[in-house]
């Protein structure tokens, strides 16, 4: 079975010929089918090309390479490889805890191009600073990070509900308690003091 | 048999938009989205809503037959 990719890309060939063949032997939009044919390659196609790329796209906005591919976000992404358990992201993006080519959209669900229109255009805001602005330096999250985003994953695992998570339950819930900024797991991208750590280098 | 105009540019403006896509889907970069939905979702709406412009505005057949016969 051909991946979702080739088929796209398939369909955007088929699409490309339709109209080169109109355009070029404009006769055979005369009969019935031709019409209907022309109103396939002129409309139909070109939208399902346009709303199936655009899927594409936000799929791999997803991928890890996607985030990093912004020079600002380099050290966030050594930051992964820190040979250090005590760091979050590190401990989770090491063990495959989380999926390794889409690191930073599964605990960032609702960032960049994930969210609202007022987080959409977010998005946009950063691909302009990045290569016409200024960014903001230190970079931070525009909202308190999201206990959610643990969550998903932790809330009804055996290791979590144990005897120090479940009393507080609520307010890690409510957002009350969080997680890594209330002296619990506070260790996360620690980019200032990168330096100061060894990283992992994965074995081939 | 000739094409209108309207068409034409449309089908160019068609093809422009795809051949767009079809280059931004080679990269995972924020260019290339930008590349793809900017550049190539313009060439795609206008071809579209130029496309869907010139049948609305297109005269039907059958009345140049009316008219030479009365």
């Amino acid at each position: 079975m051909p991946s979702p990719l080739a088929l796209l890309y398939g369909l955007l060939g088929i699409t490309i010929v339709l109209l080169v063949l109109i355009l070029a032997r404009p006769s055979i939009t005369v009969s019935i089918g031709g019409k209907i044919l022309a109103f396939l390659a002129f409309c139909a196609l070109p939208v399902l090309c346009g709303v199936w790329g655009l899927s594409e796209h936000f799929e791999r906005s997803k991928q890890t390479s996607f985030c990093l591919s912004c020079h600002i976000m380099g050290s966030y992404g050594r930051s992964l490889y820190v040979d250090d358990m005590n760091h979050i992201p590190a401990a989770h993006f090491q063990n495959h805890r989380i999926p390794a080519d889409e690191a930073c959209y599964t605990c960032h669900t609702d960032y960049a191009m994930y969210g609202t229109i007022g987080v959409k255009l977010h998005g946009l805001r950063h691909v302009y600073v990045q290569y016409l602005g200024t960014a903001m330096n230190p970079i931070h999250l525009y909202e308190p990070f999201n206990n959610r985003e643990c969550l998903h994953c932790h809330e009804g695992a055996r290791s979590f509900e144990d005897d120090t998570h479940t009393p507080m339950m609520d307010m890690l819930k409510s957002n009350q308690l969080s997680c890594i900024s209330s002296g619990c797991h506070d260790t996360v991208h620690n980019i200032d003091a990168l330096g100061k750590f060894k990283q992992w280098s994965p074995a081939n | 048999m000739g094409i209108p105009r309207a068409f034409r540019i449309s089908g160019v403006l068609l093809v422009l938009g795809l051949c767009t896509e079809a280059i931004s889907l080679r990269w995972v970069h924020p260019l290339a989205f930008i590349a793809f939905f900017v550049i190539g979702g313009a060439f795609l709406a206008a071809g579209v809503l130029l496309f869907l412009y010139s049948l609305v505005g297109m005269r039907p057949a059958r009345d140049t037959h009316d008219s030479g016969g009365n």
